[in-house]
């Protein structure tokens, strides 16, 4: 027996007990092992979900790639020739070194991926940087950036470990299907509801979740944010509210001029005063300047309603108003009635809601969908506001619930160091202290958390992430859809291309717009990742614009995946269960979980460690052989490419992703995240462990808080038990965004606007939903989670809208709009409400006809004011702040395709795993 | 002045920092691990000399000498009027040819993968020429001696801490365990002295110095 989990981009980390049998995984079942942490609080356990526990069906399942594949003839052809790893590597270091020595090393493009586990991710991260490539954030291809809570918190995500959720008074599961979408972690909702929480289902559909909750809260795609503000004009005028918690945590209380719109700065107030020291009105003293060091307000009384004047530094003087004044304005547009014409919830249930959170202990359950929405971000800060204003963050079984990574902190040290052990780790970390220090120096009231940001931003200067947007747009053909103005907000004042240009010429994306315009992609490596699967935007649009660019497209996977299919090179990858591995950790469990190798790589597969060490040998070999030694980057840094196989794996301290996974560990304990002692041996016997800190990297410490061993993890309570400022421009929790491009778009403050018609002026909007029977595609190729659904594409639509277009249940439609079409087989039902229609995600373009996936009519349009940077907490950070596409309430219609269905279900499940 | 040597494991680069160190408490207990080491080697005819001219006491007294914490055990007495032939006989009868002295059965691979990880990553590696295998008691003993040393040589607090809190999980994770082992065997045996002697030292040793370092580090 070993422990395996599958380090998919579920991320979660269920330890799962493999069985194997003379070398062959023979079953595997849930660990159950977790100990409780808190008494009286549920604990992990079972952990699971049948995607997990049909895993090792697909070790052998029939779209396995098993040795090196080249393809013969046209791209996409689908002819291959089986070749050798000395062939297929050969091949593909001399596409990388004639790229670099034609465009430089930017021409040599990764994907940055979430799905596949660390080990999967950090060997080909380890090359790009060894090269000086570029590495395109995850974030920005799978657009899962909660942007309306980074626009609010300044911090990637705020996320509880999920037993929090049973300590909730009032569950709000907003935009989300638990039930379908964190199947292990589900229990803690239906154990909250029996402890006596309330559980209100806010999506358009009457979903799996809504069927187990006590209000199902019907609003129209899109239009939550007037919803949102509805609940808080109700607060308000009933007086429901948390002035203290308001004042304390928020910038509602922070002065803002009535001229300019901008907060009233110390620089306007005071000669040579600081930017970004903001005031409030004091009940005795009048105008203060808002402590920065503290969300604490001391002996200050904030006025939160009245105008007053202000004397300038140069003798003039303005008026200025609290936020809150300003909220309690933009809130008269949504009463409930009003409100309820927008979003299609009736009023009474509106003021039912505000009364049912009021004084409680509320927690949005939010998943991913909010965000996907255009105008997401106008919907995320609306719910923070409505947390806000009942008290709602950093007390157990509130806030809400996104997610944030665990502090896995060798993982962050490990591409640090430049050998291996304890006292090279001691050298980092104590060149870390020493930046800290320096840090702290310029800016004493900076917290952990701070400064953790300023470490990333330092790392990010001189790595090679970048956001996805500018490949997308110089290379990838966005730039003409991103341009389409029918298609985005109509209060742009200008069109996206000016604000592209204005972003890149005001320095607000200085040195990760990369690769530039007249940098030309060459090479380009999907690990793990499935772009013309996922690409918002369609594989069309990859297929017609980026790929002839392209003199070499290398996939690595386990399986033949839609961009596997048009790849030049596929190379076999080691599944979950043949190789080492932890999942991505993230705060939900709080744990680092373990993938043991119970059985060997089927056929030629190899780990992706083995794989990146043997192509970095190649290309060092290669390159010499072609007297090519070194090079100098665009970041001006020398590359001794001629080496780089020896310093891939460090001279020999990192032989494979065993050495690597257990200095990681090492190196974790040491720094304190991880239980002192652990080492990869502990994860072998345990399966998991449960972290001990969150770190000192921004991605961990966005969850301010600390970390105990017998406590539920509760975010953001060193915000309100130590008053510990956010980081954000205003340094508390920000509803008023006053950059001149969100003045200029009326977003200053959360409003309602009606997503824009991306793909056309069409009937039906499109919101799509992660699938219940598998993690994006993984899960395709299995015929066990096949067989528990219709096993191909559906398009899910209501009863009134399939009959007015004469479809009935199982016809074959067509789904179109202005950007493209698919199509797929009808699922009438009464669950889905009228005008919208739902694809669930994950399958593959070659699962439809003519291998048109529904990302053909998903023009992946982005905000325009994601571009904005150099603004307080809106400057890019991996993994964070950036521009990402939407594909929430696309909009098409739907009509009975002319074709039959092409495409035949699968058959039965097979025992035998073939 | 204390410096440590290495028998059984060698550095995987160049040493750095300090190479000697004021003799304190720390470099005591370094000192007792290299002379335990070097008894549990085997039972050549150098260890056979050092015992019947009494050495082996003299050098455990010297070094402990400023332990935090009082050599127990019992005495180890000299081995009485036993040819070399003799001692070298029971060694090998006590401690089964030196097999009881390193892991044994299907638990073995893991455990041996497992030292050596913890040797690379303190910066030792089990040298191809070592008499012994990575996970016998006497290299073991070797880098707890050379734990030790880097604790009391460390200029940074929080290598120190490093260096400490890895002795404590050596000795709970591989040593404690291997000591009660060889206790055993000795009493099973009926070991002669100072086999008999040394065992027993060897087992209160390192379970007095598990506890003080615990101690040390809070629990
Ligand atoms: S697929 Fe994800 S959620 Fe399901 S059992 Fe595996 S780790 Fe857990």
């Amino acid at each position: 027996m070993t422990w395996g989990t599958h380090c998919l981009n579920c991320l979660a980390g269920c330890p799962y007990r493999v069985f194997t049998r003379d070398g062959v995984v023979a079953f595997e079942e849930q660990g159950g092992t977790i100990d409780p942490v808190s008494g009286g609080v549920p604990d992990l356990n079972p952990l699971g979900c049948q995607k997990g526990s049909a895993w090792s069906v697909q070790l052998s399942s029939d779209d396995r790639v098993v040795h090196p594949l080249r393809r013969v003839g046209d791209r996409g052809g689908g002819r291959w020739e089986q070749i050798s790893w000395d062939e297929a590597l050969a091949e593909i270091a001399d596409s990388i070194l004639d790229a670099i020595e034609e465009d430089g090393p930017e021409s040599v493009v990764f994907e940055e991926s979430v799905e596949g586990g660390l080990l999967a991710q950090a060997p080909f991260l380890r090359l790009a940087a060894l090269l000086g490539a570029v590495t395109l954030d995850a974030q920005g291809l799978v657009n899962d950036l909660p942007v309306g809570q980074h626009l609010t918190f300044g911090t990637f995500s705020c996320a509880s470990t999920v037993d929090d959720t049973f300590l909730a008074d009032v569950l709000l599961l907003w935009h989300a299907n638990p039930a379908y979408t964190s199947i292990p972690y589900f229990h803690f909702i239906s154990e909250a509801r029996y402890r006596g929480a309330r559980v209100v289902a806010i999506a358009p559909d009457y979903n799996a979740s809504a069927v187990g909750s006590d209000l199902f809260v019907p609003v129209r795609p899109g239009t939550d944010a007037a919803l949102a503000l509805a609940v808080c004009k109700v607060l308000l005028d009933e007086d429901l509210w948390d002035r203290p918690f308001v004042c304390t945590q928020t910038d509602l209380p922070l002065l803002v001029r009535t001229d300019t719109g901008r907060y009233l700065r110390a620089r306007d107030v005071e000669r040579g005063g600081d930017e970004e020291v903001f005031h409030l009105w004091d009940e005795v003293t009048g105008l203060r300047a808002a402590p920065r060091g503290s969300l604490a307000l001391g002996e200050l009384r904030p006025v939160l309603s009245g105008r007053w004047s202000v004397e300038l530094a140069d003798g003039s003087t303005v008026e200025v108003t609290p936020v809150m004044d300003l909220v309690r304005a933009n809130l008269e547009g949504y009463a409930p009635d009003d409100a309820a014409a927008v979003c299609g919830v009736p009023a009474s249930t509106i003021e039912r809601l505000a009364r049912m959170v009021a004084g409680k202990r509320c927690k949005i359950l939010e998943g991913f969908n909010g965000p996907k929405y255009f105008h997401g971000d106008l919907m995320e800060r609306s719910m923070c506001l409505l947390l806000a204003l009942t008290g709602n963050w950093g007390k157990p079984g509130t806030g809400i619930q996104g997610l944030a990574l665990g502090g896995l902190d060798g993982y962050f040290l490990f591409s640090m160091k430049t050998k291996k052990g304890v006292e090279e780790t001691a050298r980092v970390l104590d060149g870390i202290d020493l930046a800290v220090q320096a840090m702290r120096e310029r800016d004493p009231d900076a917290t952990a958390e701070m400064i953790g940001i300023q470490l990333l931003s330092l790392a990010t200067a001189s790595g090679t992430t970048a956001p996805p947007v500018f490949f997308n747009y110089h290379h990838a053909g966005y730039r003409e859809t991103w341009n389409r103005q029918e298609w985005s907000d109509p209060t742009m004042s200008r069109g996206f291309d000016d604000y592209l240009s204005d972003a890149v010429r005001r320095g607000w994306w200085g040195g990760v717009a990369r690769p530039g315009a007249s940098s030309p992609p060459r090479v380009f490596f999907s690990v793990g990742t499935n772009p013309l699967r996922r690409a918002r935007g369609g594989r069309a649009k990859l297929l017609d614009n980026l790929w002839p660019k392209l003199d070499k497209i290398v996939v690595v996977d386990f399986r033949m995946s839609a961009t596997a299919l048009h790849a030049d090179i596929v190379l076999p990858a080691a599944m979950q269960y043949e190789r080492v591995n932890v999942q991505y950790p993230i705060t939900h469990m709080l744990r680092l979980s373990f993938s043991d190798a119970a059985t060997a790589p089927k056929g030629e597969s190899r780990t992706e460690w083995d794989i990146f060490a043997a192509l970095a040998r190649t290309i060092a070999e290669r390159a010499a052989a072609r007297g090519m030694h070194e090079y100098v980057d665009a970041r001006r840094q020398t590359r001794h490419v001629d080496r780089i196989g020896d310093d891939f794996v460090l001279g020999g301290d990192f032989t494979d992703e065993e050495d690597v996974l257990d200095e990681w560990v090492r190196d974790s304990a040491d720094a304190g995240t991880l239980p002192v002692g652990s080492t990869i041996e502990t994860l072998r016997r345990d399966g998991s462990i449960r972290f001990t800190g969150l770190g000192g990297f921004a991605p961990g410490l966005a969850v301010a808080t600390d970390v105990r061993a017998d406590e539920v993890m509760t975010a953001f309570r060193w915000h309100v038990e130590q008053n510990l400022p956010f980081p954000t421009l205003t340094r508390r929790a920000q509803f008023y965004i006053d950059h001149p491009w969100f003045l200029d778009a009326g977003e200053q403050l959360p409003v309602h606007k009606e997503p824009p018609k991306m793909g056309g002026d069409w009937p039906l909007a499109l919101t799509s939903g992660h699938a219940r029977w598998t993690i994006h595609s993984i899960g395709m190729g299995n015929r066990p989670l096949l067989g528990t659904h219709r096993g191909r594409p559906l398009v899910v639509l209501s009863e009134s809208d399939a009959a007015a277009r004469g479809v009935v249940d199982g016809d074959q439609v067509r789904v179109a709009n202005d950007h493209g079409a698919f199509e797929a087989m009808a699922r009438v039902t009464p669950r889905v409400r009228p005008g919208q229609i739902i694809v669930y995600n994950g399958f593959e373009p070659h699962m439809f006809l003519r291998w048109e996936g529904a990302n053909e009519v998903e023009p992946g349009m982005v905000k325009w004011l994601h571009l904005v940077g150099k603004y307080g907490h809106l400057r890019y950070l991996p993994f964070g702040w950036q521009p990402v596409p939407a594909d929430r309430a696309v909009f098409v219609d739907v009509a009975r395709a002319a074709e039959s269905p092409t495409v035949a279900p699968p058959g039965p499940a097979r025992r035998d795993g073939r | 002045m204390f410096t440590y040597s290495l028998q059984g494991l060698e550095l995987t680069a160049e040493p750095t920092g300090v190479l000697e160190v004021e003799e304190n408490e720390t470099t005591a207990r370094s000192a007792v691990y290299q002379v335990l080491g070097a008894f549990f080697a085997s039972g050549d005819a150098t260890s056979f000399e050092k015992s019947r001219e009494g050495i082996w006491t003299k050098e455990l007294t010297e070094a402990a000498l400023l332990l935090p914490f009082a050599l127990a055990g019992g005495e180890v007495l000299l081995a009485a009027g036993m040819s070399e032939g003799e001692y070298a006989a029971e060694f090998d009868h006590v401690f089964g040819g030196g097999r009881l002295l390193a892991g044994t059965g299907e638990a073995r691979e893991a455990e041996v993968a497992s030292v050596r990880r913890d040797y690379e990553y303190f910066g030792l590696a089990a040298s191809e020429e070592a008499p012994h295998p990575p996970d016998h008691l006497a290299t073991e003993l070797d880098f707890l001696q050379y734990l030790c040393f880097k604790e009391a040589a460390s200029s940074s607090p929080r290598l120190a801490t490093s260096f400490r809190r890895a002795q404590r999980d050596f000795l709970s994770g591989h040593v404690l365990g291997r000591a009660a082992e060889v206790v055993a065997a000795a009493r099973a045996a009926g070991a002669a002295q100072p086999f008999a002697g040394m065992a027993g030292l060897l087992g209160a040793f390192v379970a007095d110095d598990h506890g003080y370092v615990a101690g040390l580090l809070g629990g």
